[in-house]
């Protein structure tokens, strides 16, 4: 029997996501990945003790809250009432990412293809990894007119991942000032959105956001490639009309 | 200008096949690691006079500082007509990571290449200086996420070793499970990225297709896909009943199964393997002498694997085969790879067949035993070779320094020497089957 890789493929069958068109599988988005909230059993003041990068802010009731884009999902907050599980939180605050204003008026060319940039500005690699796991048979960006592309010439948005190094700033400015307009930027990560555990080291500069203008976060630590896809559709004003497609599935 | 370490490899007839002597520099301090072959076990010690004289191997590039180059120090330079040096990264196309590389050429071939680093230096050791070995966890798993698991296992029992603290034996034997998945979807990964370059869409995607599978293995069974948060002083997190390690089990041997028929295809796939056969030559000498590690110098014929040579429980209570091969190209690299994929998967069903069931919590530590301040290390075999962690604690128990050797740091000499005389497109090949990480060597 000869071996023909494209028969191999045929008989393999389709192992695409049905994302967005349906919920993510609980597979997709593990319980782990899924973003800390409070409950009533939640104590604020030892959430935040606990917490090593932040995330936990305690204060009078208005004040509080569980900042994502510095969370690094350690579970440590579960000692304090804080819940990672639940599908109750899975279906309600499944969607991390989140959108700047004044985005409306530049994505309006991008809806249905975009081509995108991945920077590495001092990432622990496993947020690059996620980011180039969307091309695997299980995520499939391309059937979503998604494209990655090598140059910055070709690029309409910018993928940003780690904690911006005093080494990559310069880099990333001039990367992004190559890009033809309109472009945008979405950070990606814990470490790009605040610089997560690497907050206190010697090599991290500031946030991506201070160094150039962000319009899209996608928090995690790191994101799963479907939180990543996630984002990339919501920066293309893709998912506002499907409110089904951003809640999780609940656990089978 | 000399770097925090320095490592040589001398074959020895007399005493042994092997030694491997690293040589660290922490902080004033000069210690060495050495490999006793007589009794079978590794040292830490006071570096002799004698064999800090007889290394002549030394790096240049200061410390911490972006872009440095890895080369040696001979003080020649590539001259000739036409010959031109072109910067390469730190934002590049072929290489998903922060990095860069001087290419001296005269058009055609590659007649040097000098890796450069330090472009996302995190400062890893640094910034745990003074915290609690927990603490440090955190900062330590994610010096490089795709090695997560081997780094945050030799980081613990090195600390643990400091502390005089034992784990259960179940914890000890999760660790090891956890760093042998590690190793099977970095493989995969490597073995992705080479069937990438290669334009072989099939192979890649179902490769990938596999990966993804394993990582979705980690989060069901150890609770993260990059195994962050996996372990914490005197055990680990995840607690694997007898069911979930049947299931992870069932589930390891059916993605093994389905790669060992991909590589049949990938054996008689003539085009592919021209790509790899005869590409970046690395002589078996070369590698000892440069100090290659990992599945790179398994493939220069270096029988040299951590879980044999410096075992921690549970590599004594299990049968490891070495992997090597004699071929010294791509394709010995690649091959050391795709059957140590099997191998894990060997292991890792020993691993679960007889894991302990002694629980995988923390035990309270004892106070007596060590002495504080003494460094403690130790050695283990992350997907990319030999990873060496060096811990000092201090009264408190919190960390006082912390040295870290990782396996991509001196395998970069390797690669550029075997890129040598290469053409440009043979680049990626080479690259990619030594599996190095900027994020690794960078922490």
């Amino acid at each position: 029997m000869p071996k023909v890789w494209i028969l191999r493929g045929v008989k393999k069958g389709i192992l695409t996501s049905g994302f967005p068109k349906a919920k993510p599988t609980a597979e997709e988005i593990p319980q782990t990945s899924a973003p800390p909230t409070a409950t009533d059993r939640s104590d604020w003041a030892e959430g935040e003790r606990l917490c090593p990068t932040g995330a936990i802010k305690d204060g009078r009731a208005t004040e509080r809250a569980v900042d994502l884009g510095r969370c690094v999902y350690c579970r440590r907050c579960t000692g304090a009432g804080f819940e990672f599980a639940g599908p109750e939180v899975r279906g309600t605050a499944a969607l991390q990412a989140s959108v700047k204003s004044g985005l409306e008026a530049r994505r309006r060319g991008f809806r249905r293809s975009l081509h995108i940039l991945m920077i590495d500005v001092g990432s622990c690699n496993a947020c690059n990894l996620e980011v180039l796991n969307l091309s695997n048979p299980y995520y499939d960006l391309t059937r979503l007119g998604i494209f990655f592309t090598n140059s910055p010439k070709h690029a309409d948005a910018l993928v940003v991942v780690g904690a911006l190094n005093a080494a990559m700033v310069d880099a990333l400015k001039r990367t992004y000032e190559s890009m033809p307009g309109p472009k945008f930027v979405i950070s990606v990560g814990a470490c790009a959105i605040s610089g997560g555990v690497f907050q206190k080291t010697e090599g991290f500069v500031s946030p991506v956001g201070d160094a150039v203008p962000v319009d899209v976060v996608i928090p995690g630590c790191p994101p799963t490639p479907i939180q990543v896809l996630e984002g990339l559709l919501l920066a293309m004003g893709r998912l506002e009309k499907r409110p089904a497609a951003r809640e999780v599935a609940s656990q089978p | 200008m000399i770097p925090k370490f320095v490592e040589m490899r001398r074959v020895d007839e007399a005493s042994g096949p092997i030694q491997l002597s690293t040589i660290f520099r922490v902080g004033g301090d000069t210690l060495a690691l050495l490999t006793d072959t007589q009794n079978n076990r590794t040292l830490l010690s006071e570096v002799p006079q004698r064999l800090g004289e007889e290394i002549g191997l030394l790096l240049k590039g200061e410390e911490a500082s972006p872009g440095a180059p890895i080369d040696l120090d001979t003080g020649s330079k590539v001259e000739g007509f036409g010959v031109f040096t072109f910067g390469y990264g730190p934002v590049t196309s072929g290489v998903p990571e922060a990095g860069g590389f001087k290419l001296v050429t005269y058009g055609e071939r590659v007649v040097k290449v000098i890796p450069q680093v330090n472009f996302k230096k995190r400062g890893v050791e640094r910034a745990v200086v003074g915290s609690k070995p927990d603490d440090a966890l955190l900062l330590v798993e994610r010096s490089a996420g795709n090695f997560s698991a081997s780094y945050s296992t030799c980081f613990v029992t090195a600390v643990e070793d400091a502390l005089g603290l034992e784990a259960p034996s179940q914890a000890r034997w999760t660790r090891a499970a956890a760093v042998e998945l590690e190793r099977i979807y970095n493989h995969l990964y490597v073995f992705g990225r080479l069937s990438e370059a290669a334009s072989q869409n099939v192979a890649t995607a179902q490769t990938n297709a596999l990966r993804e599978s394993v990582l979705r293995l980690n989060a069901k069974h150890f609770g993260h896909r990059y195994l962050f948060g996996l372990n914490r002083v005197g055990g680990v997190r995840p607690d694997l009943s007898k069911d979930g390690r049947k299931a992870l089990l069932e589930s390891i041997r059916s993605i093994t199964r389905e790669f060992a028929e991909l590589v049949d295809y990938f054996l008689t796939s003539r085009i592919f393997l021209d790509r790899l056969q005869g590409t970046a030559k690395l002589a078996k000498n070369d590698a000892l002498s440069l100090g290659a590690v990992g599945p790179c110098a398994r493939g220069s014929g270096v029988e040299w694997d951590d879980r044999l040579t410096y075992p921690i429980e549970p590599y004594q209570d299990i049968f490891v085969n070495i992997e090597t091969d004699r071929g010294e190209d791509t394709m010995a690299r690649t091959m050391v790879r795709l059957r140590e994929i099997q191998t894990s998967a060997v292991v890792l069903s020993e691993l679960l067949d007889k894991m302990p069931s002694d629980g995988a919590a923390a035990r309270q530590s004892s106070e007596s035993g060590k002495d504080r301040g003494k460094f403690s290390f130790c050695r283990t075999e992350s997907p990319s070779g030999d990873l060496i962690h060096v811990v000092q604690l201090d009264d408190q128990g919190r960390v006082s320094r912390l040295h870290v050797r990782p396996a991509s740091l001196v395998n970069w000499l390797p690669f550029a020497r075997s890129l040598e005389g290469n053409v440009f497109t043979d680049f990626q090949f080479a690259f990619e089957s030594y599996g190095l990480s900027f994020a690794d060597s960078d922490r």
